[in-house]
């Protein structure tokens, strides 16, 4: 099977590092028995999980989740693999689950592709976490279309110790609604995040920001457009991305604001730190605006960490990488607390450290 | 304790330190006085062992070990404390969880048992409270946003919850009010007051001494020691400047 991959030569794909993907593509899975303890944040409440992207229904407790067949259209290189099996969201109106949904992909080698889609109705309101475990090539393809005044909050933690990781979202926000989703990279995998949502009716909230954590040979990507439709939007990229060794993280936001969205706020702070000289990050913002009555601001900033600081902490006692590990956490800090439940958040806050710690 | 003998150091290629000899005993308060530029930030920076800061020559050992060999880490754990002439800020850190870190990593290089959460929260209380420092400001980021003041009384704070062999304090009493400085001074006092402790502070003026009487009083210029002598070298000092006490 020859894979249809986007080149590098393609702009939108230069600091993607895909080469490994046709190997994962051929190769077959391991399966085995499959240890989840310690993946659930023990949230209580419906709960899937997949298996090289096959629902383990004996551990899965579905409650609203729909599972089989999705129907889904993307034109995205990489989403438009996942097609077939996957999970749904559907909620009507004024609904929402008592607890925060988990959902848990764990792979074992080889690739699986699954498919989802979220609908939420007007006023439905939901909290879906979702994290990647194993190794192998995990493809998802997320849409989401959100009512008025609907709420999402999504988060995902790419833990994945070998192999890639790619996430596609495309979302559409109505009148009022609010979509916020934050993503870590913290494992050992390759990562390349897609996002493009519209903000496509007045007073549409979008958020879509992150961290993105390399070492050794790494390369984390995010591509984000966010795209202000309707008067009255207001849109946020908070993004870090942290590079060590020989890592590459890159990320390149973009916020479109059409004719008609007048009185758009739109805010991108992108910050980048690298943790060695070997390392790189690339940051690309990009604002297209057709309005005129317009409230965009963005930063983007690399740099390394403090000396001062550096010295300030080992003058108290910390070991080098014991102070780089806390100034790099305080680093992603703004990235992850835009993750509004404090159970979610620190389950994440967790990961970092757990990465951070980690450093060899 | 601490011995200090033909210390030479430069920074940015220029030399600084020339020649600068010092010892402190155990129980001991020495007070350094000299004028700007004179070399005393320096000599603080090269015993906490500061990157940029380079020993062309002499040596210091710190209860016999020798201090230059070690990594500022290191020194923090075997008992060195250096207090800042200006203490740095980090965002997005909080005081307590420096200080946690920092203290139990200090206890771990020193083969003691680590605290625990709670017992840490308690013991940086306590010392907040003694120095008058709300101790709600130790959940804020490390000195951001502090005033001037109020980063020097932090200082402090972790200087209690370290519980260092030898202090160094640089410039400590600058930027405080009147009562902080008598806080300070009492603090200075009652964490290193102690036969098995010293202080090394460094200051411009008599008035934090009438706080924390010193026993000995040296001049720093030129990069080295010039005179040393009781406390009432320092009132001499105040009298008359360095230019004719040095001279
Ligand atoms: N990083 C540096 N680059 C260049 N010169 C430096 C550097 N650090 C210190 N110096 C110089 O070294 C000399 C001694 O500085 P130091 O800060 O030790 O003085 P000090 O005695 O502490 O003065 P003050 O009383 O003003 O605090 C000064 O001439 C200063 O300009
Ligand atoms: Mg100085």
């Amino acid at each position: 099977m020859s894979l249809p991959l986007p080149s590098p030569r393609d702009e939108a794909w230069r600091w993607s590092d895909l080469s490994g993907l046709p190997a994962l593509a051929e190769a077959r899975p391991r399966g085995g028995v499959i240890d989840t303890s310690g993946l659930w944040l023990g949230c209580g409440g419906p709960r899937l999980l997949f298996v090289d992207g096959v629902l383990d229904e004996a551990l899965s407790e579905p409650g609203p989740l729909g599972a089989g067949a999705v129907e889904v259209d993307s034109d995205h290189p990489l989403g438009r693999l996942a097609r077939g099996a996957g999970w749904t969201l559907d909620l009507g109106k004024g609904h929402s689950p008592d607890a925060t949904i988990e959902i848990v992909h764990v792979a074992t080698g080889g690739a699986s592709h699954v498919p989802a889609r979220i609908t939420l109705a007007s006023e439905a309101q939901a909290s879906i976490v979702e994290t990647f475990v194993g190794d192998g090539w995990a493809n998802r393809l997320t849409q989401v279309d959100l009512g008025d005044g609907a709420r999402l909050m999504h988060a995902a933690r790419l833990r994945q110790a070998s192999g890639f990781t790619s996430l596609r979202i495309e979302g559409q926000v109505g009148t009022g609604a609010s979509l916020v989703s934050t993503i870590l990279a913290a494992g050992g995998a390759g990562t390349r995040i897609d996002a493009a949502v519209k903000l496509a009716a007045p007073g549409a909230f979008a958020e879509v920001g992150g961290a993105l954590l390399a070492r050794g040979g790494q390369r984390h990507d995010a591509a984000v457009t966010l795209r202000h439709e309707a008067p009255e939007g207001m849109s946020r990229q908070t993004w870090r991305a942290v590079a060590d060794d020989h890592a590459t993280a890159s990320l390149a936001a973009r916020v479109e604001v059409a004719r008609h969205a007048q009185q758009t706020d739109g805010e991108q702070s992108l910050r980048g730190l690298l943790l060695r000289r070997t390392a790189t990050v690339n940051l690309k913002p990009e604002l297209e605006i057709f309005a005129d009555d317009v409230k965009c601001a963005h930063g983007a900033t690399v740099g390394e960490l403090d000396r001062n600081a550096l010295f300030y902490l080992a003058s108290r006692g910390l070991p080098p990488l014991e102070a780089q590990a806390l100034l790099t956490r305080a680093f992603v800090a703004d990235a992850l607390g835009r993750i509004g439940e404090a159970a979610v958040r620190e389950a994440f806050e967790a990961d970092a450290d757990a990465w951070l710690g980690a450093n060899p | 304790m601490l011995q200090i003998t033909d210390l030479h150091a430069e920074t940015a290629g220029k030399t600084i330190l020339q020649g600068l000899s010092l010892q402190i005993n155990a129980g001991e308060v020495h007070a350094i006085m000299g004028p700007n530029g004179a070399g005393k930030s320096t000599l603080a920076y090269t015993l906490g062992g500061r990157p940029g800061y380079e020993v062309t020559a002499g040596s210091a050992t710190f209860d016999g070990a020798d201090l230059l060999a070690l990594e500022p880490h290191e020194r923090a754990a075997a008992g060195l404390f250096l207090g800042f002439q200006y203490p740095v800020e980090i965002p997005g850190v909080s005081n307590l969880q420096f200080l946690r870190t920092a203290l139990n990593a200090q206890k771990r290089a020193r083969g003691e048992a680590e605290l625990s959460g709670g017992e840490f929260i308690k013991l940086a209380r306590a010392q907040a409270n003694a120095l008058g420092l709300d101790p709600e400001m130790l959940k804020r980021p490390v000195n951001v946003g502090f005033s001037g003041g109020e980063k020097k009384r932090a200082e402090m704070v972790q200087m209690g919850i370290l519980a260092p062999k030898l202090a160094i304090l640089d410039e400590t009493d600058s930027g405080l009010d009147i009562d902080a400085l008598r806080v300070v001074g009492q603090g200075i006092n009652t964490i290193m007051r102690a036969p098995d402790k010293a202080v090394l502070l460094i200051t411009h003026y008599q008035r934090l001494l009438d706080y924390v009487r010193p026993d000995f009083v040296h001049v720093l210029a030129g990069g080295r020691i010039v005179r040393s002598g009781g406390p009432e070298l320092a009132l001499e000092l105040e009298r008359e400047g360095y230019a004719e006490v040095a001279a």
